[in-house]
């Protein structure tokens, strides 16, 4: 040790130092992973909350009414056990949309434009499927109770297919424009602006067709009249679900 | 002999109080910096050990070894081969043979005094 120069100790010393720092860091950085950290300031938090206790009041009010037609299982004799059941194949019949029915909405009128100045127009406008598929899924999401489009009314299950150049709704011919699109919905008002002010207006423009909305007090959509086809429909087991 | 011990922990302690973490796309060089690291000291306490120790070439040693280390590294990441696998196994080896040597020193230093002492009270 005595050969070992002052110079040469603190140099030593020095790496030495910049081992354990480094030795350290690596231990710091295989041994911690990244905490995830709760960012939400006070309004989101209390937003979050805020959604949580509407779905929950939601939940509530689910099983509560399950509840209640439960009660009425229990409570009665047969004939009205079968008057509860009848009711409930109704509601659900009401629900998937094989029922006629009627309420307050709007009605969109679609209807060619002509354009005589324009030379490679085509001759008659017709409805392309992804532009109606386009428009369903729209006011579905803007929160449509029922949909109809001229007097076949879109289901879940609804096909839109090309067939030959044709849109078929429902495995049927649409008939040619114009076309009347009703939607059944519990705030007309709200959905007239929501239509308004959706881009479809402009992509059927581009297609060289008008689109008219209206509200509507009395509106009576029709029931879809064909099988339902359920065949290909599975049980996810791993997905428990409710009611709705 | 003590002041470079010192220093390790100071170095140590340092490290942890700082709270440096280094980013996941870099760990692979810090890995492998650290085992050349490791390699110098081991390497340096056997040279000490032959009495053989030289200063400077145990400063470029440290230095070198962990820059080709990462450049190592470096080059495996860019040719899409784990390269850095060859330094880990490379340095790995090596400090087995140098903890081995050291070890045989060691055995043999606790032998010759063990005789002296031995002669010493004959």
């Amino acid at each position: 040790m005595n050969a070992v120069s002052k110079r040469s100790k603190w140099l030593m010393s020095i790496i030495f130092a910049i081992i354990g720092f480094m030795v350290a860091i690596q231990f710091q950085t295989a041994s911690s992973e990244p905490e995830l950290r709760d960012t939400r300031d006070q309004w989101e938090v209390r937003q979050e909350l805020q959604e949580q206790q509407k779905l929950q009041q939601e939940l509530l009010e689910q099983i509560t009414s399950a509840d209640r037609i439960l009660e009425e299982y229990d409570e009665v004799s047969d004939e009205e056990k079968l008057e509860t059941l009848k009711g409930s194949i109704e509601q659900l019949e009401q629900q998937a949309g094989l029922t006629t029915v009627e309420g307050s909405g709007i009605t969109i009128k679609l209807a060619p434009i002509f354009q005589e100045w324009e030379e490679d127009a085509p001759a008659y406008p017709t409805v392309s499927t992804s532009l109606l598929t386009h428009l369903i899924n729209e006011l579905n999401t803007f929160g449509a109770e029922g949909i109809a489009v001229g007097e076949e009314r879109v289901v879940s299950l609804s096909p839109i297919r090309n067939v030959n150049g044709d849109t078929y709704v429902n495995n049927r011919p649409m008939q040619p424009l114009p076309v009347e699109i009703k939607v059944l919905t519990s705030n007309p008002k709200k959905m007239l602006d929501y239509v308004n002010a959706s881009r479809s207006r402009d992509m059927f423009a581009l297609d060289d067709i008008s689109m008219d909305v209206q509200t509507e007090k009395n509106l009576k959509l029709p029931g879809y009249d064909d099988n339902l086809q359920l065949g290909i429909l599975e049980h996810d087991s791993s997905k428990e679900t409710g009611e709705n | 002999m003590w002041l470079p011990i010192a220093f390790l922990l100071v170095g140590i302690i340092l490290g942890l109080l700082t709270d440096i973490r280094v980013p996941d796309a870099y760990t692979d060089y810090l890995t492998i910096a650290v085992l050349a690291a490791f390699d110098t000291l081991l390497g340096g306490i056997r040279a000490q050990l032959e009495k053989k120790f030289d200063d400077i070439v145990f400063l470029t040693g440290f230095f070198s070894n962990v820059a080709l280390a990462a450049l190592l590294a470096f080059l495996g990441v860019q040719l899409g081969i784990d390269l850095y696998l060859a330094a880990v196994f490379a340095f790995g080896v090596r400090l087995f043979q140098n903890i081995a040597i050291i070890r045989r020193h060691l055995i043999s230093n606790l032998r010759t005094s063990n005789k002296l002492k031995k002669n010493t009270e004959k």
